[in-house]
């Protein structure tokens, strides 16, 4: 296990040298430089002026060594200064990274939450009320784009004091209760799709494995229903849905980034979304490294999980059968 | 199943708990605002962003500034003459203190200056004294500025916030103002959590007395135009700044809150390249002049929030002339379509429009104006692009015609000599007029208000008769306030200055 960790975690390295060639060259690809959205349409400078602004902005160089120059300084461990407002890059993104994943954990706890349960209801045959909560849901999650319900939820919310966050975020440190009121809403939005997804996955699964021999015989034996289907059924009819899951939360992440913006929170998301606007190149750059690094990790992650759960699988041994 | 029950019925509680706090009696006073963008960084001379600039408007003092009516009055310095029509002397205000408690003297407006005319400080506030050749601090409490020739808008430029008094010592020690202050301003820097909220304190040492009125300044970071209306109503704001028009009317409909409104300094504008076939010919343009009806454009694309304005925004009252009162004001088809036809384009042409879907970019504009130049038998496709592009496409002037908005100042040679001189830095119809050219530099060089005032009204009726572009209106500037504040005014630059006299009831 230690061995397959470590290796997981050596092939970040290419994994992300990748990601900084992409990002870097990708972000310069844009219309429209730092330089130019500083100026915007209403200052004039001397020529002078734009030399020296041209310096601090880094386009008086050609693009490649810029590259270089950056990722020398990357290895030092230093992201580097946003253009926009002069602060170290690497200590902004810390500390709005935890809204983003604290949001990202709730959106998935929260479509887990709704997921399973209505997928194994689903699975269970026809029930008026679970039938139409399980369209209802379908619906929502899949069909409605998450930014949509987010505003509708703004609108429909807005008038009860505390639910929709006022630019008065607090953080679960200072005030747990509050902070869960207030992140409920927007990791509902983000997570009402994957609730779907799991739904559908679990649904399919457990009506798969509620066919299965041993779950005759489990009857058979005169155990409950319910203990038939918690215990022997949707054991093994989990696994997919762990994989499904697993592989969206890095999604999620990204989910994060429109929800954030809707509903006013001082976010990750909210960062990458106005550095891109501002072709805060530093920013980009640094935020992307750290969502690929979150990217692999949750990968990782549910590998291990997967491992734990289903005996069958032995990582060591040249990863699954 | 139970279990599942019970954890789900928790949860709802838990969101029902009322906010811890909410409701407390504050036992200070307290302006929280909201504003729909976060400041993107706090040092005066190098931030262009409006968003900044309303917090500047509190953390600092400049030499002069601009008051409700667009008057230039007194800030730090307490007078000022003008021996020469090339030497301004300022006598400052005595006992001001930096908020670090230091007194602010002649040496920190020497310094402050010439840390904006420093090419290092890329300062976008450089073009408004770029004439300043020496900066002295005569005694104490005198400064003399010198200028290479006459600037009679040098006044204007130093009521920006981009001229602001700092404190050397904490330039010094912070590299730049970027996350801290050292202004002089009626408010002070408490906390700044990023994209959420920043907090301001009352200067206790303030040079005017009594003021400010309250303790507590709170900026509230909330993109949703509607979340902010939302948040006056329910109490959550005191305040709010709002663009959008259709938000604004819905305010205006409702008894729980105040709404104040009045033109602003921007501008909208229908922009022509004027190196561009067929807009280098005067004609054409005349004849899209004719073709847009402002007030229509005003009433659908802004829902009526502005006024009609001409080339100088028609708040400067001082200058303006009615917009009725110049040529090619239109709208009126038959001219304009002689005018086309004149010009060899009897059955019109097909030209793009580039705006953005971002409010300066004026997509809304767009469409209005596309429909209206259908009327005399021009193709407007609309190139719709993103901010960032829009901005490209200005810079390089790589564009037909675009709808801008456009800065525009109470000085009318601050505004229109970089606008519209052929060698102005934002010229980017790339226009140019001898006329034109010879009437700016002459206003410039004037000093008497009549002189002056002769010189740009003929450059008022030449601009609208040379069209390098279409002026359209003037914005509204726009606040919201729940019935509990008092004495609060706005500028015309969308200066929040006047929350220093504002009172709040508890």
């Amino acid at each position: 296990m230690g061995r397959y960790i470590a290796k997981r975690l050596l092939s970040l390295i290419p994994v992300l040298f990748g990601v900084s060639v992409i990002v870097f060259f990708l972000v310069r690809l844009i219309p429209g430089s730092a330089l130019q959205m500083y100026m915007g349409t209403q200052v004039e400078a001397s020529p002078a002026q734009m030399e020296e602004l041209k310096r601090i902005f880094g386009e008086d160089r050609p693009v490649p060594v810029l590259y270089l120059e950056w990722l020398g300084r990357l290895l030092q461990g230093d992201f580097g200064v946003s253009l926009r407002t002069g602060r170290p890059v690497l200590p902004d993104i810390a500390s709005r990274l935890p809204l983003s994943l604290e949001l990202t954990l709730m959106a998935l706890f929260l479509a887990l939450l709704i997921g399973i349960p209505q997928g194994i209801f689903a699975s269970l045959g026809r029930r008026p009320f679970w039938d139409l909560a399980n369209r209802v849901i379908g619906l929502l999650g899949l069909s409605l784009p998450q930014f949509w319900l987010a505003a509708l939820m703004v609108l429909a919310f807005s008038g009860f004091r505390g639910w929709i966050p006022m630019g008065n975020f607090v953080s679960f440190a200072a005030n747990p209760l509050r902070n869960i009121q207030m992140l409920l809403l927007p990791s509902l939005a983000i997570g009402i799709g994957l609730a779907a997804v799991i739904m559908r996955y679990t649904r399919n699964s457990m009506l798969e494995v509620l066919q299965m021999d041993y779950i005759r015989t489990a009857r058979a034996k005169g155990l409950t229903r319910r203990v038939v289907i918690l215990r022997h059924a949707l054991k093994n009819a989990i696994l997919p849905v762990i994989t499904v899951a697993g592989f969206n939360t890095g999604y999620l992440l990204g989910g994060a980034i429109v929800i954030e913006e809707v509903f006013a929170l001082p976010g990750m998301g909210r960062l990458a979304l106005y550095a891109i606007y501002q072709r805060d190149y530093p920013v980009i750059q640094g935020i992307v490294l750290v969502i690929a690094t979150l990217f692999v990790l949750v990968n990782l992650l549910t590998d291990l999980i997967y491992a734990l759960v289903d005996p069958r699988i032995r990582l060591d041994s040249g990863g699954k059968h | 199943m139970k279990r599942l029950t019970v954890l789900l019925l928790a949860l709802l509680a838990l969101a029902l708990i009322p906010a811890t706090g909410a409701f407390a009696a504050p036992a200070e006073k307290v302006i929280t605002i909201g504003v729909d963008q976060e400041a993107v960084g706090l040092d005066p001379h190098i931030v262009t962003a409006f968003s900044s600039h309303r917090r500047l408007d509190l953390l600092y003092n400049r030499l002069v500034r601009i008051d409700d009516s667009m008057a230039i009055v007194s800030d730090l310095a307490e007078s000022w003459d003008n021996p020469t029509n090339t030497v301004y002397v300022f006598h400052l205000r005595k006992g001001v203190k930096f908020h670090n408690g230091r007194e602010m003297t002649s040496d920190d407006v020497v310094y402050s200056l010439n840390r904006v005319l420093d090419p290092k400080t890329a300062s976008p506030g450089r073009s408004y004294i770029a004439t300043v050749t020496a900066i002295e601090a005569v005694d104490k409490y005198t400064v003399k500025l010198t200028l290479s020739g006459p600037l009679p808008s040098l006044l204007d430029g130093l009521s920006s916030n981009n001229l602001a008094i700092v404190a050397k010592e904490v330039v010094e020690a912070n590299g730049n103002l970027q996350k801290v202050e050292a202004g002089t301003g009626p408010f002070m820097l408490k906390e700044w959590v990023a994209d959420n909220s920043m907090t301001l304190v009352k200067n206790p040492n303030y040079f005017e007395k009594g003021a400010p009125a309250v303790d507590k300044v709170i900026f509230r970071v909330i993109p949703e135009q509607a979340s902010l209306l939302a948040g006056v109503r329910s109490g959550e704001l005191d305040m709010a700044t709002i663009n959008d028009g259709a938000i604004i009317r819905q305010a205006a409909k409702d008894a729980k809150v105040t709404v104040m409104s009045k033109p602003g300094l921007n501008m909208r504008i229908f922009s022509f390249n004027t190196s561009r076939k067929p807009f280098d010919d005067v004609r054409v343009r005349q004849a899209v002049s004719l073709a847009l009806d402002a007030p229509e454009i005003l009433t659908i694309a802004e829902f009526g929030m502005g006024k009609v304005t001409g080339p100088l925004p028609i708040a400067a009252t001082k200058w303006a002339l009615a917009p009725s009162s110049l040529p090619f004001t239109g709208p009126d088809v038959e001219q304009a379509k002689g005018l086309l036809a004149k010009a060899g384009f009897p059955n019109g042409f097909t030209v793009k429009i580039t705006c953005s879907s971002t409010y300066e970019g004026g997509l809304a504009v767009a469409q209005v104006a596309q429909d209206e130049l259908k009327k005399i038998g021009i193709k407007a496709e609309l190139e719709v692009v993103e901010w960032g592009v829009y901005i490209d496409k200005w810079v390089k002037r790589d564009f037909d015609t675009m709808i801008e908005l456009r800065g525009g100042s109470p000085e009318p040679d601050r505004f229109l000599y970089r606008t519209f001189h052929s060698t102005g830095g934002v010229n980017n119809f790339l226009f140019k007029d001898a006329a034109v050219d010879g009437l700016l530099e002459s206003g410039r060089s004037q000093t008497s208000y009549a002189d002056r005032k002769v010189t740009y009204d003929k450059l008022q009726y030449l601009l609208s008769d040379r069209a390098p572009a279409v002026f359209l209106y003037c914005p509204n500037e726009n606040q919201v306030l729940s019935k509990r504040l008092s004495g609060f005014k706005l500028v015309g630059n969308g200066s929040l200055y006047y929350l220093t006299s504002t009172d709040v009831k508890p």
